[in-house]
């Protein structure tokens, strides 16, 4: 147990990586979405910005360098990979959770300032603001775990397969999913697929997200035990 | 920590790792006590690099058993968190400087001695705060070095950890490993293809060739284990004949002659009384000449006949 907390210590021992970087990303992200909203004349309809996904992404990049370079490190400083990989998952749930708490309080803020004063809509996005507080925030945290879990998962295959294991990958990914829209189209689900997507909510999104997520940490834990670094 | 002298703590059997087109360790079993200082030689790709991967469970082998500390290490913390093993290829988190790998490293060895990380950083003379992927070859290694010294490890390995280093860097790793080792007794297991530079740091040495063990000996056995002699061919030739030869060399009438086995005091008159030289062999040349062919065969022209020579 010991030695899984200090999986997250060192992890944090550059503070740029887990809480730096993030946080610039963050405020960088806010700032020119502001001053862009301030450019735009006022009057016009809710103006909506992505800009909140930006910090998500990076959670993708750091997924993968988690696994490229802290993974042979941690081998180096005599850490099963079983420690590790609980150590820098679970050091990423808890970022991953303060984050969105952080976006819901960010959302009730803007909410109550009018959308920062501009009108905008940048945390408290239609769909998703009039949700439970809890659903908002698990909505958030099951989409980044997703995120860095792609990363984590994708950096295993490479680390063990290389170039080939990425290949084989993405032609499977493809010709699975060439495989359903050729399914769907035969059978002429199409309508019933899209009834179902409108159906769904940001609590039941968040349920198939986390059944993804689960699948690629059993994938990914797989695939490190037998990785070399 | 249990005590580091004499028992057994590594124990390989049959061990085999293959990788897709090559072997690159063929079988081995071996035993290794504690408390010495090893030395795994051999040369580039004859297998040092993978059986040290394999003992700490950073890689995997093809089949057979391993036991470091009286267990297997794979996914072993318990085994894990008293081995310290760099690679000579390591990696680095790509934002870390050396403080922060030092800084990692104490919350993972027990033992970690900050002082003695700091003044080898000083004798090595490490930037500190430099990114490691700026640093050169040399410093890299340094990094390494420090590591593995300050970490103290009951096991410690270090795998070829004089690269990039110049001749003054490695006299004071060399030092500073003797220096600590006297005062906290462990395991050491140093990989090197640089013989002669740690001949005088061993006690026991392990020679690799092409994934096979080809020697597991006391230092000082196999010092006394070889002779050269030196004289005019057909005297040496003579004197040699029945022994078990490992290398030849001759230069006009002069020839040199490696023969393997100890020199008693009777072959030592017997040499003297021919008028031929006899030499120690480096551990250097020992290894060079058990892990390649003999060299043509001396003629012998009649001379021999002419000496009363004893077998």
């Amino acid at each position: 147990m010991n030695r899984i907390v200090n999986v997250a210590r060192m992890q944090l021992i550059n503070k740029w990586t887990f809480l730096g970087i993030p946080a610039v990303i963050l405020a960088g992200a806010f700032l020119v979405t502001y001053l862009i909203w301030v450019l735009i004349p006022d009057g016009g309809p809710t103006v909506y910005s992505g800009a909140a996904q930006a910090v998500m992404w990076y959670f993708l990049a750091l997924g993968i360098q988690s696994l490229t370079l802290t993974f042979p490190f941690s081998q180096a400083m005599s850490v099963s990979r079983r420690t590790f990989y609980i150590g820098t998952v679970g050091l990423f749930a808890v970022v991953a959770l303060a984050i969105s708490v952080l976006y819901y309080i960010l959302g009730l803020i803007e909410v109550a300032t009018n959308g920062w004063g501009q009108n905008g809509q940048l945390y408290a996005l239609g769909w998703v603001a009039g949700s439970h507080a809890v659903v908002q925030i698990l909505f958030y945290f099951i989409a980044m775990l997703a995120l860095f879990m792609v990363g984590f998962w994708f950096a295993t295959i490479y680390k063990r397969w290389r170039a080939t294991g990425m290949l084989i990958v993405w032609i499977a990914i493809a010709l699975v999913l060439l495989g359903l829209v050729a399914l769907t189209t035969w059978q002429g689900w199409w309508p019933a697929v899209g009834a179902w997507f409108v159906a769904q909510t940001p609590l039941s999104v968040s349920g198939w997200v986390a059944l993804f997520c689960a699948a690629l940490a059993a994938g990914s834990y797989l695939t490190l035990r037998r990785a070399e670094p | 920590m249990t005590d580091p002298g004499e028992s057994t703590i590594i124990e390989i059997r049959n061990v085999t790792k293959r990788y897709k087109d090559t072997t690159a360790l063929d079988d081995v079993s071996l035993k290794i006590d504690g408390g010495k200082i090893y030395g795994l030689l051999g040369r580039n790709g004859a297998g040092k690099t993978t059986l040290m991967s394999v003992l700490t469970a950073q890689g995997f082998q093809t089949s057979g058993e391993i036991r470091v500390f009286g267990e297997p290490p794979y996914e072993n913390d318990r085994v894990l968190s008293r081995i310290c093993f760099i690679r000579e290829s390591q990696k680095y988190p790509d934002d870390f400087n050396a403080e922060q790998a030092f800084a990692s490293a104490a919350l993972f060895f027990s033992n970690w001695d900050k002082a003695f990380a700091q003044r080898l950083a000083d004798d090595f003379q490490l930037p500190l705060k430099r990114r490691i992927k700026k640093l050169s070859r040399g410093q890299l290694s340094a990094v390494g070095v420090i590591i593995g010294l300050a970490s103290r490890a009951e096991l410690t390995f270090f795998d070829e950890p004089y690269l990039g280093l110049d001749a003054v860097a490695r006299q004071i790793f060399y030092d500073r490993l003797v220096e600590d080792y006297s005062e906290h007794q462990r395991t050491i297991i140093l990989s090197s293809h640089l013989i002669d530079e740690v001949a005088n740091l061993l006690e026991h040495v392990i020679v690799i060739d092409k994934g096979k063990i080809m020697i597991d000996d006391d230092a000082e056995a196999i010092r006394g284990s070889a002779f050269t002699v030196v004289g005019t061919g057909t005297r040496v030739a003579a004197f040699t004949a029945g022994r078990e030869i490992l290398h030849r060399e001759s230069l006009a009438s002069l020839a040199s002659v490696t023969v393997q086995g100890r020199l008693s005091e009777a072959g030592r008159a017997e040499a003297a009384e021919l008028g031929l030289e006899v030499a120690p062999v480096s551990l250097q040349q020992l290894i060079v000449r058990r892990t390649m062919d003999p060299g043509p065969e001396l003629s012998m022209n009649g001379a021999a006949t002419e000496l009363e020579v004893s077998p």
